[in-house]
């Protein structure tokens, strides 16, 4: 009898601690994942594609002088215009015309990840720590700011300010190493309505391209000879499908993005490394020899040096 | 030939003499053979560059060392089984790079120790006025990826590579801004970020 009521105790208390553990896993599956947050940045995610708004915008990165544009963005009939006017510096403009509404990048697909966390799964919160506090004032509107806080040292943090009403990210700061800001973008000012206002002179217009992501070019190489990168941080996935032999892929873990290059040289280099950085950006040369073959392989983007070395320690090439 | 001078030449053929080490090299070129003999390999290495479709990079790395080039005679044209046989994209290496970076000349300095990272140890995460936990964001530590080490570079390769690196920003900044656009959250703002944008 005595024997018995000990070993109901016992397994009663292994069922509690069992439940208590249950309860405790559940918490820590996505710690990154503050539902508030998640909510903002699908919002986020949506709003830069689909609303209306023209403004100017200011770019800042380290001792440079500070850079100023003038964007705007309108819908249609289910396609997006968006345009890019500097209004310092080089006077460039970029226009993108008839994005279909309905086109979603990867970047954005992994912003959006309501139905991932219902269904057990992290994305982009198990790589990044979200939290929501109160924003600023940006461009006279009242903001919300999402902290990103990197879960590893592969990328850099984030301070990001959403316009409360509408969820478009109005300010970012780029940080880097001991809370360093590298760069920071921020709306100077923005109107949701009305006409755009008078067009600034270009010097030169450049039409974004748009490589469609899943459609793949015929292969042309006969050989089937290509490259591959071995090696990504956890969360970075493929931009747009690449013939294995292209000059460059690209990786988005829908905050930061990096594109790695590689060039065949004709003859063999001296093998060494050279980093050049600007604001969030890294520019990262490499020069190697891959079974016999000298090669430079060149990692472009805004990830900390460590990450771009490791990957172009990666690349290897493919049949 | 001194060390001083080899660095001086490099720091020419990269644009980057001051007028000291100009003055220098002119002094020296007369009398020196060896400086000539290297200074004409150097701008042998850069028939890298001669006949080669560069219309990828539309970057203007070339007007100032082709004036160098055509003083020297050692241009080469690439030869067709070259031009063939290239697996992929393949673009010219800057001569004043090619001639410090690639090998075959023996003006190229020995590799040097086995300790290719001698950063200081990795900063401790420290108090954050924004909770941010990446102290180690942008450290340079060794790559725990399995490859070789990266041999410790001579002043002027690492003078080269560095020049490497800022060019093929030049160059390629803008292909990479494109996908950017597309897949961060700022619309086309990250062209902001491109040295000079080409239509």
């Amino acid at each position: 009898m005595t024997l018995l009521r000990y070993i109901k105790r016992l397994s009663l208390g292994a069922l509690g601690g069992f439940l208590m553990l249950a309860s405790l896993t559940a918490s820590a599956v996505c710690p990154g994942a503050d539902s508030e947050a998640i909510k903002w940045l699908d919002k986020m995610s949506r709003s830069v594609h689909q609303v209306n708004y023209h403004g100017v915008v200011t770019f800042q990165r380290g001792e440079e002088d500070m850079q100023v544009m003038q964007v705007s963005h309108s819908v249609t009939d289910g396609t997006t215009t968006e345009s890019m006017t500097q209004l310092t510096g080089q006077g460039a403009k970029v226009v993108r015309a008839e994005h279909p509404l309905e086109c979603i990048h990867p970047g954005h697909k992994l912003l959006r990840i309501g139905d991932d966390i219902n269904a057990g799964e992290c994305g982009v919160a198990e790589h990044y720590r979200f939290s929501v506090t109160d924003g600023e004032r940006v461009a006279g509107r009242k903001a919300v700011r999402i902290i990103v806080a990197p879960g590893d040292m592969y990328r850099y943090g984030y301070v990001m300010e959403l316009d409360r009403r509408t969820g478009l990210l109005l300010k970012t700061a780029t940080m880097g190493r001991g809370d360093k800001v590298l760069e920071k973008f921020q709306f100077a000012d923005l109107s949701y309505k009305g006409k755009d206002p008078e067009g600034a002179d270009a010097n030169l217009v450049h039409e974004a391209q748009h490589p469609v992501p899943g459609h793949n070019a015929p292969q042309v190489s006969a050989a089937g000879y290509g490259w591959d990168v071995k090696w990504l941080p956890s969360g970075f996935m493929a931009t747009d499908s690449q013939q294995r032999n292209a000059g460059r892929k690209t990786y988005t873990d829908g905050l930061a993005v990096f594109s790695v290059f590689i060039e065949a040289l004709d003859r063999e280099i001296r093998p060494g490394e050279g980093v050049v950085r600007s604001g969030s950006t890294t520019s990262y040369s490499r020069g190697m020899a891959l079974s016999g073959e000298p090669v430079l392989v060149t990692v472009v983007g805004e990830v900390p040096v460590n990450t771009a070395r490791m990957v172009a320690d990666s690349v290897k090439w493919v049949r | 030939m001194s060390e001083q001078l080899r660095e001086s030449l490099s720091a020419l053929m990269d644009n980057e003499a001051n007028e000291l080490e100009l003055q220098r090299l002119l002094k020296q070129v007369g009398s020196d053979a060896e400086l000539r003999a290297t200074w004409a390999r150097y701008n042998a290495a850069s028939a890298v560059m001669s006949g080669q479709d560069v219309s990828h990079m539309q970057l203007d790395i070339s007007s100032r060392v082709r004036a160098a080039i055509e003083v020297e005679s050692g241009v080469t044209r690439e030869t067709l089984k070259q031009r063939l046989f290239r697996p992929i994209a393949s673009f010219a290496v800057a001569a004043s790079v090619a001639a410090t970076v690639v090998i075959g000349g023996q003006q190229l300095a020995q590799i040097g120790g086995a300790e290719p990272y001698s950063g200081g140890p990795v900063a401790a995460s420290g108090a954050s006025p924004v909770g941010l936990v990446n102290s180690l964001g942008a450290t340079t530590v060794q790559a725990s990826y399995g490859t070789e080490a990266i041999p410790v570079l001579q002043p002027a390769a690492r003078t080269a590579y560095k020049e490497l690196a800022r060019q093929r920003m030049q160059m390629y900044m803008q292909e990479h801004a494109e996908h950017s656009a597309l897949n961060s959250p700022h619309g086309l703002i990250p062209f902001a970020r491109v040295p000079e944008i080409r239509e």
